[in-house]
């Protein structure tokens, strides 16, 4: 820690020279220039990510590759067959279709909703009231439940007649929908048990809030910002990586939905008119349960295609408004 | 503007401090309240007994406290030996997962080095791939190194990095001011050493994040364990749990019970992990302006 | 810095001490100490009320012979086939697993269970509920041995019954009776029902089994052909919207999703007056019903004589594909399903099995309510049907439910559902 605070006086001090320094200084002293002292120290930070992916990663990502293109069915079988795997999902299998447009409902609705929702808890639990770390607590707990027991929990507070969620609406005289039952109502259903676990989102706001110095709003306030103005030209512009990483990995994330569906729908059976038959649990039943893995794989590499194709377009877009306070923006 | 007389009670930055205080926290208050009935239910069937449990309509309070169904339940397995099991695996994969994490984390976000925008794509997009189409090829993996059975298939990939710690770290860190690293690269410290004294103390509420998903992460996986170890002792509390579930009939009361036990040191860990929060934003402040 | 470097080293440490104990684990193995051979037995029987049933059967093994030692392990319903998929893949699979009676062809056809044939010849066989056994027969070769089985039956309340004017002892016997019943059982009050007679989605049966009964016994596919949209099934579907328009959609949902948690159950709570389900949910009500009166029948048939088929599941052992020790494994699953190990697992769990001496033995020891139960389900076992899922449509219910679903929330008529659904299947033949 001490030398933490001796480097922080002494960069204030060298900030402006550096530029010109750098090269030279830096670099001359063991003999090897910049460039390739960085090469090497940053393949050595990376390493052990290296040596994970060409180990654990990369031998399963490519045999599902390979798998795509054949009728692996897991135990017995792979054959070649080209792109028949890939033909069959557009031209002959009706429920691709349901469980594509199934799981882009849920990335559209889901992603804004959870974002802003952690956004914003986030921002409440940052402020300085009595009793806020079990605030906290509370908020983070259902991110911390997994499991079966959660699924029928909701299954319960989502009854249509005496569960708690009807209820409720029904004090602010709105006859609240039949949920779980009506193919209309499922994906808001299982939006709303999303919402009610945004406590894992807020805590990434929460830890990125800190890094916000307080300085900042002080001077604000002299200049007679309002909160708005604040939170909109000071804290999100603060947190906008973390935005980003969360956008992202929450669209990811949505697009992989699975274990909710599964458990609600009986063992993936998919809800009420196939409502909740979404894209991996459509994927799921190919493999595990008709064991036509090189379908799956093929689904799996398809979706992989859609994602990458956003998550680049996301990464374009956020350049325009992610603010890395560290000057990195390129 | 130029307000010259004194200002009304209700006009003093006091006043107006506490209004908003009182504000948020009622509606923390409510929040919680919509949080905690759900857990609520949680807790209440834990205490009932399995025939108030199958009573109609279902009741909001137990009509008798049955706390011995929480050592029952408890007695029912060997679930002390699980518990440790879960710790021990948990543990290292956080100590595993921070360290790593945020060292290859630095290598993204810090230093220049050819490449690093490509192999950086590279980490985003093992992301994207459904982890069942890989599944069964690494347990075949993993069979081949003669893992199966043992704890290293749970525990060996967080000391080799995970895609989206390792993203959400680089995202922290970019926002520490280069002018500091140089800077230390000027005093002659090596990328370890800024990595160890600068860059961790400044990302320590990214860090207890990372920890506390980590921590979490491990101790709620049920899949991993269930498909790589083949011992009943060896296994874990998520496995354990799974035993209360009946083809035909659930035992509701034990599930509950034990899942409420399951949850606590991850909420208690939760709790006082906090504070680093705190601590980590007065680093933070100290080092601008 | 040197704090960190010492933390990843002790945890590496500790690494390789966690792989140098399982690798000892592992020697180990394939035999047990005294030489015995391993046979390693994966069930998802964990819970407190089977697994002690199961293990003393494994006990009694072990201890009626010196040679092979069984070694049982739990893992989670759902997931043990998951992991035994991996396993086959990889080679190291178990030795005996437990496995769904319906999909047995499948994993033959896709090679995942060992061909077990030359371990069983025709006096074996004839030890099992034929209906049981042809379903682990494919291609003329077994692949897996019947372990246990349901059935389903109506179960009505006599007190009910009385209140209503009905004779007790006179269940219905056809869906007309059915029907007439139900409607006389229903308790209104104002716009609400305090008890409903009876709807035939509720319980442990779905609109497939009325279709099938009403289709004297013919299910979607039919000896390898396509039977869905038959005229028959299409009357039972409308039969089945007749309720529901009856009862109506609010009523009909209210229920369902009050009870959909699994806990509570209506029939027990005495909301719904007839209710269909599988045996073993007697013990549910001898355990948590005691103030109920009940009587058992078998489901009403279609119309007088056509039949009162149920439709029928259960389990098998099997040998996983490329295990160890096929052969000890076979000695183990001919003790675990011969007449001892049956009849005990059939009194202490309540359960149907599949071993007909057992089943009959079982009934002989019972007394009272549960020997009552336990004769109706054993004589209803000769009406059951079982609908193995057939090798060249092996999802086929993902293409039949949602139409069916379309159908019953009033999107479709039942004939254009029907037709729907079975051009959908007809498409997935390879």
């Amino acid at each position: 820690m001490k030398s933490t605070e001796s480097t922080l006086v002494h960069s204030e001090a060298s900030a402006k020279v550096m530029h010109e320094t750098k090269a030279s200084a830096a670099g001359k002293k063991k003999g090897l220039s910049r460039k390739a002292k960085d090469n090497l120290a940053g393949y050595l930070f990376i390493s052990p990510w290296i040596i994970g992916f060409i180990g654990l990663t990369l031998g399963p990502l490519l045999f599902s590759l390979a798998a795509s293109f054949t009728d692996y069915n897991i135990t017995s079988k792979m054959n070649f067959v080209g792109f028949e795997n890939f033909k069959r999902m557009f031209t002959m299998d009706d429920l691709f279709r349901t469980s594509l447009y199934n799981t882009l409902y849920y990335v559209v609705f889901s992603v804004p909703l959870t974002t802003a929702g952690a956004i914003l808890l986030g921002v409440l639990l940052n402020q300085k009231v009595k009793g806020m770390k079990v605030f906290r607590t509370i908020y983070y707990l259902p991110a911390v439940l997994s499991g079966v027991a959660v699924y029928f929990l909701w299954m319960q507070l989502l009854s249509p007649s005496t569960g708690l969620v009807n209820t409720m609406l029904g004090w602010f005289g709105i006859d609240g929908p039949a949920w779980l039952f009506d193919p209309e109502w499922t994906k808001p259903a299982l939006l709303l048990m999303k919402m009610w676990s945004v406590g894992g989102g807020m805590l990434l706001y929460l830890a990125s809030l800190q890094g916000v110095s307080p300085q900042m709003y002080e001077a604000a306030d002299i200049e007679g910002a309002s909160a708005w103005q604040k939170f909109f030209h000071i804290t999100l512009p603060m947190i906008s990586p973390i935005i980003f990483f969360d956008v992202i990995t929450s669209t990811i994330g949505s697009f992989q939905i699975f274990q909710e569906a599964y458990v609600m729908t009986e063992n993936g059976s998919g809800g009420p008119g196939n409502s909740l038959l979404f894209y991996n649990l459509h994927m799921w039943n190919n493999a595990f349960e008709v064991f036509n893995m090189g379908y799956a794989s093929a689904m799996a590499w398809l979706l992989f295609i859609i994602v990458m194709i956003l998550t680049v377009v996301n990464m374009k877009l956020g350049k325009r408004w992610v603010h890395y306070e560290g000057g990195d923006g390129k | 503007m130029s307000a010259v007389t004194e200002p009304k009670f209700y006009e003093t930055k006091k006043f107006k401090e506490n209004v908003k205080h009182t504000f948020v926290t009622l509606l923390l208050i409510a929040g919680s309240t919509l949080i905690l009935i759900p857990l609520w239910w949680m807790i209440s069937t834990s205490l009932k007994s399995p025939a108030e449990i199958a009573q109609y309509p279902p009741t909001l309070f137990p009509k008798e406290f049955n706390f011995s169904n929480y050592i029952e339940a408890w007695q029912t397995a060997p679930f002390t030996r699980w518990a440790l099991n879960t710790l021990l695996i948990a543990s290292l994969g956080t100590i595993g997962s921070v360290l790593v994490n945020s060292l290859v984390a630095y290598g993204f976000a810090k230093i220049r080095f050819e490449g690093r925008n490509t192999l950086f794509v590279i980490v985003l997009s093992t992301m994207l791939i459904p982890g069942f189409v890989t599944m069964v090829p690494q347990y075949i993996l993993f069979s081949k190194l003669g893992w199966v059975n043992t704890y290293l298939p749970l525990i060996v990939p967080a000391f080799l990095g995970s895609a989206f710690f390792i993203f959400l770290l680089r995202q922290f860190m970019m926002g520490i001011p280069n002018e500091l690293i140089e800077a230390a690269i000027l005093d002659g410290a090596g990328h370890l050493q800024i990595w160890w004294h600068i860059m961790l103390p400044l990302t320590k509420p990214a860090l207890v994040t990372v920890a506390i998903f980590s921590f979490n992460g491990a101790w709620n996986d049920l899949l991993g364990p269930l498909l790589y170890i083949n011992d009943e002792s060896m296994y874990t509390l998520q496995i354990g749990l799974q035993t209360f579930k009946g083809t035909v009939q659930t035992q509701w009361h034990y599930l509950m019970a034990m899942s409420v036990t399951v949850l606590l040191p991850v909420v208690l860990l939760f709790f006082f992990f906090q504070r680093y929060f705190i601590e980590g934003s007065n680093i933070a402040s100290g080092t601008k302006g | 810095m040197k704090r960190g470097l010492a933390l990843i080293l002790v945890s590496f440490l500790l690494i390789g001490l966690l792989a140098g104990c399982s690798g000892e684990q592992k020697a180990e193995a394939e035999k047990t100490k005294d030489g015995k051979v391993i046979v390693n037995f994966w069930t998802f029987w964990g819970s407190e009320t089977r697994r002690p049933i199961i293990e003393k059967i494994i006990d009694d093994y072990n201890t009626s012979q010196d040679k092979v030692f069984v070694k049982h392990t739990f893992l989670p319903w759902g997931d043990i086939w998951t992991k035994n998929l991996a396993s086959v893949a990889a080679g190291n699979p178990a030795d005996v697993i437990i496995n769904d009676i319906n999909t047995v062809s499948q994993r033959a056809e896709n090679k995942q269970v060992e061909d077990l044939s030359k371990y069983v010849d025709d006096s074996f066989k004839q030890q099992f509920y034929p209906h049981l056994w042809e379903t682990v027969e494919y291609d003329g070769k077994a692949y897996a041995v019947p372990f246990n089985t349901d059935t389903r039956l109506l179960f009505y309340n006599k007190k009910a019954f009385k209140e209503a004017g009905l004779d007790p002892n006179k269940p219905p016997a056809t869906w007309a009776e059915l029907e007439e019943y139900a409607k006389k059982l229903d308790v209104k009050k104002g716009d609400n029902y305090e008890r409903i007679g009876f709807y035939p989605l509720w319980g442990s049966v779905g609109a497939s089994s009325w279709m099938t009964n009403a289709d004297s016994g013919k299910g979607f596919i039919d000896n390898g052909k396509l039977a869905i949209n038959t005229p028959k099934k299409v009357e039972a579907l409308e039969w089945i919207l007749g309720w529901k328009e009856r009862l109506g959609e609010n009523t009909v949902q209210a229920f369902q999703a009050e009870f959909g948690s699994e806990q509570a159950n209506p029939f027990i709570a005495e909301k719904v007056a007839m209710w269909v389900d599988v045996g073993t949910f007697y013990t549910q009500l001898r355990d948590y019903g005691q103030d109920i009166e009940f009587g058992v029948a078998p489901i009403p048939a279609y119309q007088e004589g056509t039949g009162n088929f149920a439709e029928g599941g259960g389990f098998v052992a099997e040998v996983p594909k490329g295990a160890k020790h096929p052969k000890e494994a076979m000695d183990f699953i001919k003790y675990l399903t011969g007449v001892d190990a049956q009849k005990y697992w059939a009194v202490k769990n309540y359960d149907n099995v599949a071993n007909k001496e057992a089943a009959e033995a079982t009934v002989d020891e019972l007394e009272g309510d549960d020997k009552t139960v336990y004769e109706a389900t054993v004589k209803n076992l000769e009406q059951t049907k079982m609908f193995p899922i057939p090798v060249d449509y092996p999802d086929y219910h993902s293409r039949i439910n949602p139409q069916v679903d379309n159908a019953l929330l009033g999107k479709m008529s039942p004939e254009d559902a029907l037709e729907e659904a079975e051009k959908d299947v007809s498409k997935m033949k390879k």
